[in-house]
Order: structure tokens, then C-alpha cells, then sequence
């Protein structure tokens, strides 16, 4: 299926179904058949590996944000060696505009249960963690009673499905940190500790929760893993952009009249997601700007969209990044100064505190913004914030100074003339 | 032999090394606030940036790329790597901040960024002028700063526990203070609170921050926001001088350096030494710094009718040798102590030797249960393994006693028996009781005649630690028959080096009238007419070891060399501490 004709694609993560959260209804239309076959069939899957390989050859691309090949990180893992090795899910979801994982825990938990299952299974793994954000207390629930029902249906647990595997399944609720969303602190958070990201290396393949060998998957990057075992690598594929292939939860937000998150191949034009996908602008405003994929992706106007897709190359050629797709949709009348104090202010509020360029960079960020937004900058002050881009992005552990600076330098660099105009008037006029 | 290049320069190497631990080992410098040899790396403060690459190396050939200029060709990194946490590895190519204009931009970024919320209050910090960060930012920091707008505002003043005060507004959250309890004294006390910007190390709701150790943190803040509550505003660190000694409250013989001004001492902090203490030291032994100046005894004193008086120095030798003559032998105790050095237990010694009195006894001062197997032992006193291989008799409280019912005349070395319950009153009624000690305590007034002696602090003498280790002081502040200027060895700050005796920052009064042990048993025995001329700790210790097998070999040349020697390997004879 190529991207043009995404009006006829079919869901497979989030498909109509009635009550799919409820494990009868998923077993009823197909669910675990990948699970069982993947532990049973030994001519189809002779051994672990042969699992990592038809994802490998998949190109699942990681859907947290970073597009890692997900089978290709699943094969770092070293041999097992009969201690404890360890999946942890990503469902710490809190950049702004990124809600798709919630879709996944709300409509169809046990499509990502049952990828993970599979995970866990093709890298031997003996314990499966999910880390949902705090704030998804009623989604926490629902993972719990989704786990609890598989556990009773025997599809986690000792000896699944009579296998000889066995895996056990637990859910753990982060406590309202942005940062625990970054793979090594999540790691720290599961400990117990304080979300502090850990320096690479050791890598966590090698040395990761509890310093054993661990993998961290995004929720949706594990929801695909069902339908690659059962419709085959070529078909996951065949769908959408060729550098970035399969389905994506598209997450569109603001200025639309039909917010949400949509299942769609993955290379839809930008501009057809909002016209026909999100049903276009509301109150038939002009579109004036786009954040591809969460609120850390550099910002796109209006005029840059032009036959621009949701993959990664397109998406490169004008500046901009996929992300997690959760496009946020900004009309005429958007206060674009606003809209950058906004996202600086969340990325001070959510720096950890460990590397002081973020520590103290995002601070200072977000107070020259909130200087100009409230007209009392200078021209000198945009050169400034420009400048601390640079002192901030690749001089940390973790990459949330990077995600702090490029909305400043991209948003001030295509939007400046509307900054400059919020800032006071030179005071070095020649008369 | 693998090799790294630089700043342009190839050094050979052997072995693991981090990249910032071997340039420092090289003697060359990298800015780092975070990192801490003993400690583990957490690579957070982001100052020890430089650029990091590699020769690309044909595989096959095993030739080095070249370019158009027959340069080799190097793959850098693709951003800047913190030193403190990179493996070197062979062929790797490093430009620090003395080569690179983009190394030297790093670092001055993270300096302005990790200023913008200081409060640059060094005038009033007790850290300014021993702080890495003042250093750091006069060498490789911003002429100004960009920062225009409010800093961030955190607790100040903080009473974290009994010896530590935090201002949260001068930390820059290298998490060191964290670590150390964490890694080191294990007690976990401290962690990071809140986020961003507004971090700082705290304590858990309800709890103080009392750990044994706890003083540490503050001589590893890299910065003036953890201080100690007892050493807070009393002196600049340029007024002070910085004197090596050795720890002398318990048996490990942590390595110290004593701080002094106008002849008081007022701080001690660990010295570094990887054989004994590495880089720390219990808050107990830092406090003894008191017992260098208050409560000591100056001048003789004498017992007449029943009251204690000042005496002289003639009147006391009189007294002394008079006490001598009028008993008999047998009926002379002559005790040494674990809590004296080897130089004075061996003047003592030997001078009972010649008047043929009994070798000294010795009552060990344990403490059961004390000990924490760090740096706190059980053993209380800081030279018992040293009066063992001197060859005296080790006594228990029973045995000791038997021996003072048998004297009349007691002759007691710096050690405060009555004190520590080891002799009662009653024990010693009707006796003369001779006790050359440095400070005031129950059983110096109990005493006839009291010597006055110098401290840890005033005399070069050596002690033996509970693993048989042998370490030496320095002399750190003057007596009134010492000379700052005229001795080699002691130290001279700027107050003594610019200043003169009528300057109004120097008084005659914190100059203490002791003697050395070994300088009064000279004089005593020089009046009996006796060969016998000790003249200071270096000759004494060469004179004992030519006589003591134990100490064969040890000069203060050797353990000044070596930081310390180790004088017994069989890990039996060692203190059960």
C-alpha cells in the first residue's frame, strides 16, 4: 500500500471493534495467535531468533521518537544466561502533543501485551516492566486488569500456553516526571530512585535495570510486533514511506475540528491530515504553523508544507522531525511568542537538574521568553537565546537540553519577524 | 605500549585510565567540578569538555589516512565528550581547552551557565579562596555575564545537622555531597530534592544530617554551600596556615593538615593518603582541634599545701629529681601512654633506663564497639602499637593498679588515667603523683607536680597506627620557646611571612610555656649529671631505630618520602581494633 492511497487503510492497532479492551473480544478476532504461534509453531519459528530477524526485517522504527530500528536493538541484547533480563515498556508519554500510547492502553491493551510477550520471548527475557505516567491513573487500571486477565488466561506467567516459557508482567506508575520518559531514567524511577538519566555507555542492552541486560521498547513500537508476526515483514513494509514503514498513530491536536489520534500509514501529507483526516482548520481560520511530532520537533510554517509527508526524510528536507507524530495544528490567530514561552517554560519545569547546561539553560530560556512576551525584550535578547541554543544542545547526558533548544532556535529563526516586533524599539535610534 | 596524543604530545600508557584522572596524572589540567577519584562518576556538571577523536586507520594496511598535507586524518567525535568518564584507548586523539578554541567556548558557556545562579557572594564565602569554582572561572570563565533577568532563589542558612550548614543558592548540584554518602559512609543521608534549577541536597523530611563523617562534604563542595557550623566565618584560608600532622583522637592515624593563625589551630581537615585514609576523616577527630588550644596547661604547676600553683621550670626539674632521689627504686611507677608519641614514650624509657627505674607500662584505651571498620576504631588513643614495639609492658586496669599500690612516687606520661577510669582517688592516696600532660583534666589536678608538654601540634614525633603504620607530624604552632622564622620545617602563612611580632593580628598569649617530653628529660637528666641529650624528634627516631629492631630503617626522610611506613606485615600482631 503505497502512502497515496491511505483512505483505504485497514487498522490493525486500533481497529473498530467494540469492547477490544476486553481479552474475550481481543482472542475472538485474532488476538495471542501471534503469541501462540511464535511459542508453538517450531517450523514457522525455530528459535528466538528467527523472531528478532522477521522484526529486524520488519523495520519496526522505534515510536518513542528516536525511529531506532526496534529488531536491530532487540539483538544487542548479549546471550542469556539464565539470570534475570528485563523489557521495559515506555508509556511515560508527557511531551506535549503526544497522547498515542493512551489510545493503545484505553482501546486495545492487549495488542501491546501480546507484542511485548513476543518480545520478551524472542530476547529470553524473564520479567516484563511497563512504566505508564502517573497521570494515566484510570489507563494504569486498565493495563492492570488487562495483565491480570492474560495472567488468568495463561499468556503470562510460568510455562505459557504450555511452552516452557515463562515471563512475568508488572505495571509501574511513574510519579509525574517528564523525564522518567528518557530510556536510562526510567530505568533509575523502576529502581526506585530519582529520575536522573544514566550515562551511556554502558549501554542498557548491557548493563540496565538492576544492571542486567534490558531493552526498552515505546508502547506503539510494541503494538506492531502482533500483526508483523502474523502478516509478515514484507506486509509491514509495503505500507507507507519506505524509509519509515508501517502504521503510526497519528496524534493531532489544536486547531482542527476532529483532534485525535488516527491509525494511518506512515508518509501522509502533513496538509491531508488536517484537511481530511482531522476534517480541517476550525472555524475555517489559516493554518499558520505545524509541530510535526511533539512539542520538541522544530516548528514548520504554513508555506514549508507544501507536499511535505509525515516520514522522516520529508520531513528532514524542510527542517523538521517525526518524532512521536503528535502533531500540534496552529491557526491565524496563535501567539507564536506565547506558544514558544510555553514550551520553554515546560522544558524548565521538566529539566531534571543533573547537567547544568539544561539545568540552568532552560531557565534562562524561559525567562527571556517570558521578557519578550511580555514586551519587555530586546533584539539583543533573540541573539542571546539563539546563542544559548548552542551552549546548551549536545553538551548534556540525556538529549531533553537538545529538545529544550531547537523550539527556541527553530521557531525564533522561522518566526522572527513576529518576535522582533514584540521587542521594544531599539533605544540606539539616530535622530 | 598504547599510546594517546594530547594537545599534540603522545604519551605512552598502561592499563585503564579516564581521560581526565590521566592528563591530571600528567600534571596538566582540565576544568571539573563533579569528579572525585574515590568517588563514582556521574559526569553531570559538564565542565571538563574536550574534543575527543581518533587516527582513521586503514584496516588492512594498517596505515593512517592521510590528507592532501600528508596529515593524518582524525574522526572526531561527533560532539564534545566530558574527560571524566571517557576510557583512553589507543591512538585516541584529545585537544583540551589549551588547544582548541571550540574546547575553550565549551567551557566557558557551562562557566557562565553554572554562574547564572550563584549568587556570587565570594566576599562573604567562606570557601573563596580554596573554591574550584572561583579558580575555575578566573582561568577559564567569562570576562562578564549575559544574565539579565531574576536569579533562582533557594533555602539559605540551613542547619542540615549538627556540624553542617547548606546554602542552597551557591550549590551547583555536582552531587558529590550525595555520593559521599551514598558510596563512602553509607548512610544515605543526603539526596537531591526538587528539579531543574531549583535542586539542591537535602536530608529526608524529619532527619538530620548526623553522619560520623559528615564534615567531609564540606571539604569536597566544590563550592561554599555545604560549610561547617563549628568553622563558619571564623577565618579567611589565605590568613591560615596549612601544617601536615596526623589524626591523633583514635588509632587509625588519619592523615590531617592542621590550619593555624596567630598560633591557634583553627580547623583540621583530611589529608589525602590511599595507604591510610584516602581522602577522609571522621568529624570526631576534627574537633579535637580544641585540644591544641583551650584547656592547656602553661607553665609548671606544683602542689603546695594541698593547692596546685604556678611554678618554674627550675623549681619543677628540682622537684622532679628531688622526688627521684628521696624514693626508693622499687618504689618508683613509672607509666608511659598509648596517647604520647613514640619520641616521647622512648625519652621516658630511656631516661627511667639510666636512673634504673622499671621499663614503662602502658594501659591500652580501647573503646568495645567504637570501631565502624572505616576510619573509627575501638582503639581510642593514637600510639598503642607503638608503645608495644617499644617493648613495654601492656597492663590491664587490675594489673596496672596492683603496681600503684606498690609505689609511692608515680611518674604518669600524657595520659589521664583518672580520667578514664582506669585509676580511682583512692588508688592513688598518699602517693606523689608526677604527670607531664598538655592539658587540664581531673587527673592533672590531682597531680604534684605537673609538666607542661607540647602537643601533636607543637612537636615533629611519630605514632604507630592500628595496621602498624608509622606517620609522623609537623610542628604547626609556635610554644614560647619556638620560632616560627627559624625553624625550617614549620610553615609560614602570609600573616607570619609580612607581619611582625608588634603587629596588632599576632599575640604572645596563644604561644604555650611547654617544653617538648624529651627536652624536659634532658634537662632533668643533665642536673642528675646522666649522659643524656635528646635533642628533637628526627635524632630521637634515628637513635631508636639503631636500637629498636621494630624500627630499623625509619627516618622521618623515609616517612616524609613514602607518607608513612609500614612496620608490621603480620596482620596478627596488629591491635585487635
Amino acid at each position: 500500500m503505497s502512502t497515496a492511497d491511505w483512505k483505504n487503510y485497514e487498522p490493525v492497532l486500533i481497529p473498530d471493534i467494540k469492547d477490544l479492551h476486553n481479552i474475550d473480544v481481543y482472542i475472538k478476532n485474532g488476538g495471542y495467535k501471534a503469541l501462540t504461534s511464535v511459542l508453538k509453531d517450531k517450523e514457522k519459528w525455530a528459535d528466538p531468533k528467527s523472531v528478532i530477524n522477521e522484526v529486524k526485517e520488519a523495520n519496526i522504527r522505534g515510536r518513542g521518537g528516536a525511529g531506532f530500528n526496534a529488531g536491530l536493538k532487540w539483538s544487542f541484547m548479549p546471550p542469556a544466561d539464565g539470570n534475570p533480563r528485563y523489557l521495559a515498556c515506555n508509556g511515560d508519554e508527557s511531551e506535549p502533543g503526544t497522547f498515542k500510547d493512551r489510545k493503545i492502553f484505553e482501546y486495545n491493551p492487549h495488542v501491546f501485551i501480546e507484542g511485548a510477550l513476543i518480545a520478551a520471548y524472542a530476547m529470553e527475557i524473564t520479567t516484563i516492566y511497563v512504566y505508564i505516567r502517573g497521570e494515566y491513573r484510570i489507563y494504569i487500571q486498565m493495563m492492570e486488569k488487562a495483565i491480570s486477565d492474560a495472567y488468568d488466561k495463561g499468556y503470562i506467567g510460568k510455562n505459557i500456553q504450555g511452552s516452557g516459557y515463562s515471563v512475568d508482567f508488572y505495571v509501574h506508575s511513574g510519579a509525574g516526571a517528564y523525564i522518567c520518559g528518557e530510556e536510562t531514567s526510567m530505568l533509575e524511577s523502576l529502581e526506585g530512585k530519582r529520575g536522573y538519566p544514566r550515562v551511556k555507555p554502558p549501554f542498557p542492552a548491557q548493563k540496565g535495570l538492576w544492571g542486567r541486560p534490558t531493552t526498552i521498547n515505546n508502547i506503539e513500537t510494541l503494538a506492531h510486533v502482533p500483526a508483523v508476526i502474523n502478516r509478515g515483514a514484507a506486509w509491514f513494509k509495503g505500507i507507507g514511506a519506505a524509509s519509515h514503514p508501517g502504521p503510526i498513530l497519528y496524534g493531532i491536536s489544536g486547531h482542527v475540528n476532529k483532534p485525535g489520534v488516527y491509525e494511518l500509514p506512515s508518509g501522509v501529507p502533513i496538509l491531508d491530515l488536517i484537511h481530511d483526516v482531522a476534517g480541517g482548520m476550525r472555524n475555517g481560520k489559516k493554518l499558520k504553523a505545524v509541530i510535526p511530532g511533539g512539542s520538541s520537533t522544530p516548528i514548520l510554517r504554513a508555506d514549508q508544507l507544501d507536499g511535505i509527508t509525515m516520514d522522516s526524510d520529508s520531513l528532514r528536507t524542510v527542517g523538521s522531525m517525526l518524532g512521536t507524530a503528535g502533531m500540534v495544528v496552529m491557526d491565524e490567530d496563535t501567539d507564536i511568542v506565547d506558544v514558544l514561552w510555553r514550551i520553554a517554560h515546560f522544558y524548565h519545569h521538566e529539566s531534571c537538574g543533573q547537567c547544568t547546561p539544561c539545568r540552568e539553560g532552560t531557565g534562562w530560556l524561559e525567562k527571556i521568553l517570558l521578557k519578550i512576551k511580555n514586551g519587555d525584550g530586546e533584539v539583543k535578547d533573540l541573539d542571546l537565546l539563539l546563542d544559548l541554543t548552542t551552549q546548551m544542545e549536545g553538551r548534556t547526558i540525556c538529549a531533553l537540553a537538545d529538545a529544550a533548544a531547537w523550539p527556541v532556535r527553530f521557531t525564533i529563526n522561522r518566526f522572527r519577524d513576529e518576535f522582533e516586533e514584540r521587542c521594544k524599539k531599539s533605544v540606539h535610534a539616530f535622530i | 605500549m598504547p599510546e594517546v596524543i594530547i594537545d599534540g604530545k603522545s604519551y605512552k600508557y598502561e592499563g585503564q585510565h579516564k581521560l581526565l584522572q590521566f592528563i591530571q596524572d600528567l600534571g596538566k589540567e582540565v576544568p571539573f567540578f563533579c569528579y572525585h577519584p574515590s568517588m563514582s562518576i556521574p559526569a553531570n556538571c559538564r565542565q571538563c569538555m574536550v574534543k575527543v577523536g581518533q587516527y582513521i586507520v586503514d584496516r588492512e594496511s594498517g596505515k593512517h589516512e592521510l590528507d592532501d598535507k600528508g596529515n593524518k586524518v582524525i574522526r572526531w567525535f561527533p560532539k564534545l565528550q566530558t574527560a571524566c568518564n571517557i576510557d583512553i584507548a589507543d591512538g585516541m586523539v584529545v585537544h583540551t581547552q589549551e588547544t582548541d578554541e571550540l574546547v575553550r567556548r565549551a567551557q566557558k558557556d557551562n562557566l557562565e551557565l553554572i554562574l547564572i545562579n550563584h549568587p556570587l557572594d565570594c566576599p562573604i564565602c567562606d570557601q573563596a579562596g580554596e573554591c574550584p569554582l572561583q579558580i575555575q572561572t578566573y582561568k577559564y570563565g567569562p570576562e562578564g555575564s549575559r544574565f539579565e533577568v531574576k536569579k533562582v532563589h533557594k533555602p539559605k542558612r540551613i542547619q542540615l545537622g549538627p556540624r553542617v550548614v547548606l546554602d542552597a543558592e551557591r550549590c551547583i548540584n555536582c552531587t558529590r555531597c550525595t555520593r559521599f554518602t551514598q558510596e563512602i559512609s553509607k548512610t544515605h543521608q543526603l539526596t537531591i530534592t526538587r528539579r531543574g534549577d531549583k535542586n539542591y541536597p537535602t536530608t529526608a523530611p524529619g532527619t538530620e544530617f548526623n553522619d560520623p563523617y559528615s564534615l567531609n562534604t564540606v571539604d569536597i563542595c566544590p563550592v561554599g554551600a555545604l560549610t561547617s557550623a563549628d568553622f563558619r566565618f571564623k577565618a579567611r584560608v589565605w590568613e591560615m596556615n596549612q601544617t601536615p600532622g596526623i589524626d591523633i583522637t583514635n588509632g587509625k592515624g588519619c592523615n590531617i593538615d592542621l590550619w593555624t593563625r596567630d598560633n591557634i589551630v583553627l580547623r583540621i581537615t583530611p589529608r589525602f593518603n590511599m595507604d591510610v585514609n584516602d581522602h577522609w576523616m571522621p568529624d570526631a577527630g576534627r574537633e579535637a582541634y580544641k585540644i591544641f588550644n583551650e584547656n592547656r596547661i602553661s607553665r609548671p604547676l606544683q602542689k603546695l599545701d594541698g593547692e596546685q600553683i604556678l611554678s618554674s621550670w627550675n623549681n619543677a626539674v628540682a622537684t622532679f629529681i628531688e622526688q627521684i632521689d628521696n624514693t626508693e627504686n622499687k618504689n618508683i611507677l613509672v607509666i608511659g601512654s598509648p596517647h604520647a608519641s613514640v619520641e616521647e614514650n622512648y625519652s621516658l624509657a630511656k631516661f627511667s633506663n639510666l636512673m634504673g627505674l622499671n621499663q614503662p607500662v602502658f594501659v591500652p584505651h580501647l573503646k568495645e564497639g567504637a570501631g565502624d571498620g572505616f576510619l573509627i576504631t575501638d582503639d581510642q588513643a593514637p600510639n598503642t602499637v607503638g608503645c608495644r614495639l617499644l617493648g613495654f609492658t601492656e597492663l590491664d586496669q587490675k594489673a596496672l593498679k596492683k603496681e600503684v599500690v606498690k609505689a609511692s612516687l608515680v611518674i604518669l606520661l600524657s595520659d589521664h588515667l583518672l580520667d578514664r577510669n582506669v585509676l580511682t582517688h583512692k588508688d592513688l592516696d598518699g602517693k606523689f603523683l608526677i604527670t607531664l600532660a598538655t592539658n587540664h583534666s581531673e587527673t592533672t589536678k590531682r597531680a604534684d607536680l605537673v609538666i607542661p608538654v607540647t602537643t601533636a601540634a607543637e612537636h615533629a614525633a611519630s605514632y604507630v597506627n592500628v595496621d602498624g603504620r608509622i606517620q609522623r607530624t609537623f610542628r604547626a604552632k609556635e610554644t614560647k620557646y619556638t620560632n616560627r622564622r627559624l625553624d625550617m620545617e614549620m610553615s609560614e602563612g602570609r600573616l607570619d611571612r609580612y607581619g611582625t611580632n608588634f603587629d596588632n593580628w599576632v599575640t604572645e598569649d596563644n604561644k604555650i610555656d611547654c617544653l617538648p617530653v624529651w627536652r624536659f628529660i634532658s634537662e632533668a637528666a643533665g642536673s642528675k649529671g646522666l649522659d643524656l641529650v635528646l635533642s628533637d624528634g628526627r635524632e630521637i627516631m634515628d637513635e631508636i631505630s639503631s636500637t629498636h629492631n621494630p624500627f630499623k630503617g625509619v627516618s622521618y626522610q623515609l616517612m616524609d618520602e613514602q607518607a608513612g611506613i609500614l612496620l608490621i606485615n603480620d596482620s596478627k600482631e596488629k591491635t585487635n581494633a
